[in-house]
């Protein structure tokens, strides 16, 4: 019994080239998305954005896909290299595959559609908190002064606009270096640029490196300031760099109206972290925000702070 | 004439492995010019075309030839692999490009003998086979062995993964023979040819590895008793040959080694030993440095080599495993002076002196097992290993043979096959089989780098599963239409992970439209990013050049992104921070 069993399975082994043909067909024409998909879905989803709404595509791997049809006015880099999914209130999920992100953990799916082979889900964000003032908008000579800090002495950085330098033809490359940045004595720059995360995402955030050695700082005051009911922000470093943990600590300390509202320190290693600080006392309150960065040594150290209302 | 018509028909398998390999070797020529150039293909374009010159200086001026000043301006050129296929790579470009013409590519003619190499690879994965197992199975490995697609994107290339895989069963496969044949000749030609081996590329360290424990088992009985008599331990010549001959030609071969040549071997060998770990992505985590995943070898093989390969390996390597096990009892039960219960038909096992399986298996283990070793770099995804798969497929060829006579048997309860029918049938099974690896493998260039077989998903399951998308960047080469379509003649372009040399290459044969290239993103119109996770860098830095996140065109293979392409606009240049959406 046991050999005729044996037998047929044998025999059937050859089958597993006619599944292994019918999935391949299945997989190189049914499974692959057509342009006209992706143009319907982003006629959906344009009808009803709103600017506190979050576009993301699902699986991650498709996000070129998206960005390709969706476009900057959908999916522009404030959306894709957002720090986090806290301050959309809706977020539209364009997902293939019956791919989730797992950003959206949590979110309530209000809605769901599809437009050929891609899915729309709806959902709403459980904690969605208002951003008065977002510190990356800020970076430009009209709502920020950048100092160097060497002890007693404070030395201006002047807004310099040129070329970007965005990396060579080898990796890692490290951050592009944007054109319009403030340059301080040392080599360090203040300017904003996309950070390529130690999770192989991206952030839109304010670079603020190198200082070498030493223990200059750098001093960035954003002016005309909205504050909320708290400071959020997070920080990071260059991935190549934040692979390899080491002890070094990177820190911002953040002030306003002559009075520390917190500090937050960066460990190598860690990743694209977040933190926050109550400012219960600020609230409704308009003036000066000073961030001062040290410790970042060589490191592409990058940070972003919003104000806004408390996190539910 | 007569008789070479009597020894052809007496002798048919070279015939049937020299055409498998003659049809194969048509096919890559023939899908050559649609796939772009690696980034290791653009090194060996240079260092070739180098050594074209101290050839036609050998010929023309032979003692300026061998001048060490000459030898070391020219051979010190990539010298940290050996020289025989750039050297092949060289003559075939100065004879079948510049002398006759027979390809208009000069890369093609550089690449001709990587591809020739996947000839004798796949014509002695057959003559193995056959002489092994059964004509049937020869057949069947090398049909095997040719539809995996990631070794016929690999046989296209003017690299060594190929080469050395060819050199690899060649050795292998001629230590056997001349184990069974014996004499001189034979032996000598084991010494040539694991010189030749070792001037391929540096797996041929691992051979040792095969041949020794193998031998050890072969001759181990006769070797004690001669020892014991004569008190000298009698070596099989082949081993003697391959341990002399083979070391002369490797130094033979290679002008660079002709000078100062302990302390290059030297510096050849530590250039390996203490390689460089370059980024590679498994299940969705980049890897740069030890330690290596245990699984990815397994993991890959899985994912890229066809389901229906593998699953007849399995059949047949569990076939010769029993095998092996049963000869291993008639030994212990002879040792011991009394048969083992264990297994049961050990009886029934026919004797092989050559100990063939146990070979086969030695030759897959020494090729794999070095990746599970935690130290070992993974970064060359399955091309490191692919040693292994001749020998692989020739167990799929032995486990075709069992599931045929199943088959043959169940059909044989309905009907009678005459010798027409029974090969009808055997090609009918043989077409239903491989189906699928052949429709996957045409369907996987020019992209076999991002091709998983369709039971891992095919290249979005691959994607899905974060598996490696590409590397060397040589896919550019497949956006020549849309920039045909999209750029004008002498715009900036930055291409990214292709060799400046290979950019070149591709520019100089107009596979791409006359672009000119640059070496970053704030230099060009166009950018592009070939996907790899570590690369989203790339990606995230043109994002800040540009001001723009979207993408002018993504390069799709079965709707994954290959390569991404992005054009400055004049809001790239209008300045100010990012703040829109």
């Amino acid at each position: 019994m046991k050999k005729e069993v044996l037998a047929w399975v044998l025999a059937a082994v050859p089958l597993v080239g006619i599944v292994e043909l019918g999935l391949h067909v299945k997989q190189t024409t049914s499974d692959v998305v057509p342009d006209e998909d992706w143009i319907a879905a982003r006629d959906a989803v344009k009808a009803k954005l709103q600017p506190d709404d979050l576009v993301i595509f699902a699986p991650f791997w498709a996000d070129p896909n998206g960005r390709r049809w969706f476009g900057d006015e959908l999916a522009g880099i404030k959306r894709e290299a957002r720090p986090d999914e806290t301050r959309f209130h809706l977020a539209y999920e364009v997902g293939i595959r019956g791919a989730h992100r797992p950003e959206l953990e949590g979110w309530k799916k209000v809605e769901e559609r599809s437009t050929g082979k891609i899915t729309i889900g709806v959902y709403e964000n459980p904690s969605f908190a208002k951003v008065w003032s977002d510190l990356v908008d800020l970076v430009a000579p009209d709502r920020l002064t950048v100092s160097r800090v060497d002890g007693a002495a404070e030395t201006p950085c002047p807004w310099t606009r040129g070329p970007g330098q965005p990396g060579g033809l080898g990796v890692p490359q490290g951050p592009a270096v944007p054109g319009d940045k403030f340059v301080c004595g040392g080599g360090a720059t203040v300017g904003v640029a996309v950070l390529h995360a130690l999770d192989h995402h991206p952030h839109l955030c304010i670079f603020a490196t190198p200082m070498g050695a030493g223990n200059a700082a750098l001093r960035m005051r954003f002016s005309g300031v909205v504050f909320g009911a708290s400071l959020h922000g997070h920080s990071g470093v260059q991935w190549v760099n934040e692979r390899t943990p080491s002890p070094e600590r990177i820190n911002v300390a953040f002030s306003a109206f002559d009075r520390p509202i917190g500090q937050n320190v960066h460990r190598v290693g860690s990743g694209w972290t977040g933190f926050e600080f109550p400012t219960p006392e600020l609230a409704s309150k308009k003036g000066d925000l000073v961030a001062e960065v040290t410790g970042a040594g060589p490191h592409a150290y990058c940070f972003e702070a919003d104000t806004r209302d408390v996190t539910p | 004439m007569t008789r070479v018509r009597g020894w052809a028909r007496a002798n048919p398998d070279p015939f049937i492995g020299a055409g498998i390999a003659l049809v194969y070797v048509v096919w890559l020529v023939a899908t050559a010019r649609s796939l772009g150039f690696s980034r290791d293909e653009g090194f060996y374009f240079g260092a070739s075309t180098d050594y074209s010159r101290w050839f036609a200086m050998l010929f023309e001026s032979p003692s300026k030839a061998v001048e060490r000043g000459t030898i070391d301006a020219i051979w010190s050129n990539n010298h940290e692999h050996p020289s025989l296929m750039k050297s092949l790579f060289a003559i075939s470009h100065m004879l079948f490009h510049d002398k006759w013409k027979l390809f208009a590519d000069d890369s093609t003619a550089f690449r001709f003998p990587g591809m020739l190499m996947m000839g004798l690879a796949l014509y002695v994965t057959y003559m193995f086979a056959a002489r092994a197992y059964s004509r049937r199975a020869g057949v069947i490995a090398a049909i095997a062995l040719g539809l995996m697609p990631r070794v016929f994107y690999h046989a296209h290339l003017a690299c060594f993964d190929v080469p050395i895989m060819a050199m690899w069963i060649t050795c292998i496969y001629v230590y056997w023979r001349a184990d069974k044949e014996g004499g001189l000749g034979w032996a000598l030609l084991a010494g040539v040819v694991y010189g030749l081996t070792l001037e391929t590329k540096h797996n041929a360290w691992m051979l040792p590895a095969v041949f020794l424990p193998h031998a050890l088992v072969v001759h181990g009985r006769s070797m004690s008793r001669y020892a014991a008599k004569s008190s000298r331990i009698p070596v099989p010549s082949s081993l003697v040959a391959m341990a002399t001959v083979g070391p002369a030609v490797f130094v033979l071969l290679w002008p660079w080694l002709w000078n100062d040549t302990l302390p290059r071997i030297q510096e050849y060998v530590n250039f390996h030993v203490h390689h460089e770990y370059y980024n590679i992505e498994f299940l969705g985590q980049t890897y740069f440095g030890p330690p290596s995943p245990r699984s990815y070898m397994p993991v890959m093989i899985m994912a890229t080599v066809p389901t229906i390969t593998l699953v007849l390996f399995a059949i047949g390597a569990i076939d010769r495993a029993r095998v092996l096990l049963g000869r291993f009892s008639l030994w212990a039960g002879e040792a011991i002076g009394r048969r083992l219960a264990w297994p049961k038909d050990a009886g029934d096992v026919p004797r092989d002196r050559q100990q063939t399986d146990l070979l086969v298996f030695l030759a897959i283990a020494v090729a794999l097992g070095p990746f599970l070793l935690p130290r070992t770099p993974i970064f060359g995804g399955t091309k490191h290993w692919i040693t292994a798969y001749p020998f692989l497929a020739i167990l799929a060829g032995r486990g075709f043979d069992l599931v045929w006579l199943r088959v043959e048997a169940l059909i044989a309860r309905r009907a009678t096959l005459d010798d027409t029918k029974r090969l009808v049938a055997q090609a009918a099974v043989l077409a239903v089989s491989f189906g699928g690896a052949l429709a996957t493998t045409i369907h996987s260039h020019p992209f076999g780098l991002s091709a998983y077989v369709p039971f891992a998903g095919g290249t979005a399951g691959g994607a899905d599963l974060g598996l490696n998308r590409q590397f060397w960047g040589f896919t550019t080469e497949s956006l020549a239409p849309w920039l045909a379509e999209n750029s004008k003649p002498g715009e900036t372009f930055y291409f990214m992970d292709t060799a400046w040399a290979s950019w070149v290459r591709m520019q100089e044969e107009k596979r791409l439209p006359p672009l000119r290239g640059v070496g970053s993103p704030a230099d060009a119109e166009l950018s592009i990013v070939h996907h790899e996770q570590h690369m989203n860098e790339v990606d995230y830095n043109i994002w800040t050049e540009y001001r723009s996140s979207t993408p002018a065109y993504v390069l799709t293979h079965d709707g994954v992104p290959i390569i991404t392409v992005y054009r400055r606009t004049p809001r790239s240049s209008t300045g100010g921070p990012i703040r829109r959406n």
